[in-house]
């Protein structure tokens, strides 16, 4: 089957950790739409065991609402039987567990650094680190106990320049090899070595006879160098290898497909590229962010490179506790508008991670999962953004974002927040964006399923990809700089395209909302105060734009950047509910 | 309406898998009978170890060690056993650091790997083995009644029934915990604090069960010796009034508890089982649809680990307090009705 052939129906299953999506794709005269969506549990743990129970729910609930025979025998009719069945089905996944991994490495700030964010690649998690760095008495002891103990999926060695000293890689390598082969050879890992080039064939030869290895390009090979790409395909691969066609009840679903199946994580990036492309703005990147029960990716694209970045174990369900552990209560409670005790709120993600799929009934349990939102967009920014290799135009501000125009919203951990306005909150205290942004929602979590139509039929996903797929929650300005609280840092004069017009302003220290409807355009003529850069390439610059309006409009978020809370509680609570009530959340 | 269920049945099919933590010996047979104190498989933990530094105890390069080596690769040592020597009398000496076997040499240092020890699996249900899995365990089937719960503290253990609280609302109280309950799984109500513990160890309880527990408290019952089954979640909550009434019914009988919960990706869910000399009973059917008079429980809060029965199926999306509009049910917990999104249930099978 290739892109040229015509395809009347296209049928995606997008098996997430706590839920299975069912979405059919057909063609109308010339483009494509969605005719049909279906939502049930994941079925890929017990009691089921088995991915293809919930697909196949999934798919009798889509036959229910279009009154179409796509079944036969318990198996799906592809391909296109006259009226029966679909042309194409396409399979996604994200809802197995990760590759384990353990990082190896010199220099925790260099090359492991590196090797944390080559990791990302795909769906994987760090369950340890080894280095060269700290005061051990044994550290080869400790080295091999800990991949003898952790008996990790993979083990990512790296580190040295290429050309540069051997010894300190060669005792890792040791280690390494001792507790490999104090392992079964069954639950051996497989040895990635991404470090110095000179090494390649001693690390070969030493871990070779105990288990596969696997050579790819240093991911340090000078100081100052960063070259990720090889390792971060190979982390791709391989969880595509040992883990998304090992799920249980996966060969039933190939069986019904010509197309191998795909990581939820590069389909979707596959969407922010496209999106890269079609807006075609200069100087700004785009930025998708996808957070689901268990990981949150980050998509971002500069220049039409993309950058993936997948931090499994972190998501809205899976992920907060053990997140908790690490950085403590504090930083969640901050972001919580009414007080809360520390017991509460760890009951709440206990709970969260029992029950997964469950949705806040309560209000206060609704402001714990905004504020989980938050800090897991926050916690995955903190890795994604430094391999992002953004020139001078795009990132005015070290230590801000770069321009982002749009920045796509996708996954249950924030599409199913209730109202538009919680959704934005939480996305702007959590990525904290700096100039115009054109914010788009997910709303039918159809994005990863439309990427992955992309490899098979490029036009169908990109007619597919229509205002109706993708909802604007509106364009949002936030200007860059400090001033007293109740300044005007903005003055407005929007344009509608009805010809009134509404001349604004914008104070320090608050988010403000004027109303501008979906599909409607508006004409804005910005004078910001000379301290502020809104988004035009420095700080007091003027000018003229076009905006979009959305679900709420056009948002001037005038907090300043960085964000700062207060540091008295009531204080901060007050505002934190002040921004809320702002945005009609 | 295709929802996820736990299983809170008087007499039906159980099936257990029995796993060992890794790849070991099974020990019986498919279609074999088996007793709850029967050992199913074996395996060895993984073998401690130590890496002895020769070249840095004896001051030697590590290309002279070898000449100064005691033992060779392969040899059983006891701890203190002279591993090398360096000079004569007044000289430095290595020592093992613990019993065990040397099994590699290199690099001027020994490894050292201490005695194997042995991990039993007993079949912990009476019933029949119906599967095998290779190397790793067995599936154990019998008949009874099952309660299935959320958390466990990862232990295991066998007992009598018994009830220490009157209605499922009450929090288990140390002073209900007595000298006649050694060796029973205690049932209890809301929860249960640090004393309740130490009491129940201190009466050398078979288990515990209860509704909910404070997280505070988690690590102190993962601690502890004996198996602890939450059956709703972390927090105030009080044991459903479905389990409680079940296991109220049960009191006085032989009980299997499984506190056994696995991680992430490889879920145990825990469990307490009476098995029943029955000789058939079906399973659950997981397929039957959801319907009005379905049992169904309440996961999240303000109703969370309440049971009831579906009352209405409204085709409408509802408002909840959050402002989200969700399909759901309505419920009847015992008369109070209320709306519940299908997200935030589970069928009771």
């Amino acid at each position: 089957m290739h892109s040229g052939q015509i395809l009347e129906s296209i049928l995606i299953a997008d098996c997430g950790t706590v839920a299975t999506k069912m979405l059919l794709l057909e063609r109308v005269e010339t483009s494509y739409r969605f005719i049909a969506q279906a939502e049930v549990p994941t079925t890929i743990g017990p009691p089921w065991e088995d991915v293809s129970v919930g697909v196949t729910y999934a798919i009798e609930e889509v036959e229910e609402i279009t009154s179409r025979t796509l079944l036969a025998g318990g198996r799906l009719i592809t391909p296109r039987d006259g009226l029966e069945g679909v042309d194409a089905f396409v399979v996604i996944l994200s809802g197995t567990e990760p590759l384990h991994l353990v990082l190896a490495g010199l220099v925790k700030e260099m090359s492991l650094e590196s090797a944390r964010r080559a990791a990302t690649g795909t769906y994987t998690v760090v369950d340890g680190v080894i280095s060269r760095e700290g005061s051990l008495r044994s550290p080869e002891e400790a080295w091999a106990r800990a991949v003898r103990d952790l008996a990790p999926d993979a083990v990512l060695l790296v580190g040295g320049v290429d050309g540069g000293a051997s010894r300190p890689v060669m005792e890792l390598a040791d280690a390494i090899a001792l507790g490999t082969s104090l392992l079964p050879s069954a639950e051996r890992p497989l040895l990635i070595y991404a470090g110095n080039v000179k090494l390649r064939s001693r690390i070969t030869k030493l871990l070779g006879s105990l288990t596969e290895v696997e050579v790819v390009d240093n991911v340090r090979p000078a100081v100052g160098t960063e070259h990720l790409g090889p390792a971060h395909d190979l982390a791709e691969q391989i969880f595509l290898e040992k883990r998304l066609q090992k799920v249980s009840g996966i060969e039933t679903l190939f069986g019904w497909s010509n197309f191998p199946p795909l990581s939820t994580a590069t389909a979707f990036g596959r969407v922010v590229e496209y999106l890269w492309h079609r807006e075609a703005n200069v100087g700004r990147g785009v930025l998708g962010i996808d957070l689901g029960a268990a990981s949150t990716t980050v998509m971002a694209c500069f220049d039409g490179r993309l950058y993936s970045s997948v931090h499994g174990g972190r998501g809205i369900a899976y992920g907060p506790l053990a997140w908790v552990k690490e950085h403590g209560i504090a930083p969640l409670q901050r972001w919580l508008p009414e007080e809360m005790d520390e017991q509460r709120l760890l009951a709440f993600l206990h709970n969260r991670e029992l029950y997964p799929a469950t949705v806040p009934q309560e209000v206060s349990e609704l402001w714990i999962e905004q504020a989980v939102v938050r800090e897991m967009l926050r916690s995955a920014l903190r890795i994604a953004r430094p391999a992002w290799d953004i020139d001078a135009d795009t990132l005015l501000y070290p230590g801000m974002m770069p321009y982002l125009d749009p920045i796509l919203i996708s996954g249950g951990g924030i599409v199913h927040l209730p109202r538009p306005g919680q959704a934005l909150l939480a996305v702007l205290d959590g990525l904290e964006p700096i100039g115009i942004t054109t914010m788009l929602l997910d709303v039918h979590r159809v994005a990863p399923a439309l990427g992955a139509v992309a490899g098979i039929k490029p036009l169908a996903a990109a007619s597919a990809l229509s205002p109706e797929t993708l909802v604007s929650l509106g364009t949002v300005i936030s200007p860059v700089g400090r001033a007293a609280a109740g300044d005007t840092i903005l003055s407005m004069k929007i344009q509608y395209d009805d010809g009134s017009e509404l001349d604004v302003e914008a104070h320090y220290g608050e988010l403000e909302v004027w109303p501008l409807l979906p599909g409607q355009l508006a004409t804005v003529e910005l004078k910001p105060h000379r301290r502020f850069d809104v988004g035009l390439g420095r700080r007091g610059k003027g000018g003229t734009i076009q905006v979009q309006g959305g679900l709420l409009g056009l948002v001037v978020d005038a907090r300043g950047r960085p964000l700062r809370l207060p540091v008295d509680a009531e204080k901060r609570r007050k505002i934190l509910r002040r921004w809320i009530w702002d945005v009609g959340g | 309406m295709f929802l996820p269920y736990s299983v809170i049945n008087p007499l039906t099919l159980i099936e257990v898998e029995r796993r060992l933590p890794r790849a070991g010996e099974v020990l019986v047979a498919e279609g074999e009978m088996v007793e709850s104190f029967q050992l199913v498989a074996k395996t060895t933990e993984q073998p401690q170890f130590g890496i002895v530094n020769i070249a840095r105890e004896l001051h030697l390069s590590p290309q002279k060690v070898k000449s100064a080596l005691k033992v060779k690769v392969g040899a059983q040592v006891s701890a203190g056993t002279i591993l090398a020597t360096r000079g004569m009398l007044g000289g430095r000496v290595s020592r093992a650091p613990f019993d065990g076997t040397i099994t590699g040499y290199g690099h001027g240092r020994l490894l050292l790997e201490a005695p194997l020890v042995e991990v039993q699996l007993n079949a912990l249900l009476p019933g029949r083995v119906v599967r095998i899995w290779a190397e790793k365990g067995v599936t154990v089937q019998t008949y009874g009644a099952f309660v299935q719960g959320v958390w466990g503290n990862n232990k295991e253990g066998y007992g009598v029934l018994q009830l220490a609280v009157r209605a499922p609302h009450q929090p288990l109280r140390a002073r209900r915990l007595d000298a006649s309950m050694q060796g029973a799984i205690i049932v209890g109500g809301t929860g249960l604090d640090a004393a309740v513990l130490a009491q129940a160890a201190d009466m050398q309880v078979g288990g515990l069960i209860v509704g909910g527990v404070s997280a505070e408290l988690l690590p102190e019952l993962a601690a502890v010796d004996f198996p602890i089954l939450i059956t709703e979640g972390i927090g105030e909550i009080p044991l459903s009034a479905a389990a409680f009434t079940l296991l109220r019914d049960l009191a006085g009988r032989e009980a299997v508890l499984s506190a056994r919960l696995g991680t992430h990706w490889k879920t145990e869910r825990p469990y307490v089982a009476v098995p029943m000399p029955a000789e058939s009973a079906r399973g659950v059917d997981s397929a039957a649809p959801l319907a009005i008079g379905s049992q169904v429980r309440a996961l999240r809060a303000p109703l969370q680990g309440k049971t009831g029965v579906i009352s209405e199926l409204p085709l409408d999306k509802m408002e909840l307090e959050t402002g989200a509009r969700l399909a759901g049910a309505y419920v009847d917990f015992d008369g109070e009705v209320d709306f519940v999104p299908f997200s935030n249930l589970e069928r009771i099978l």
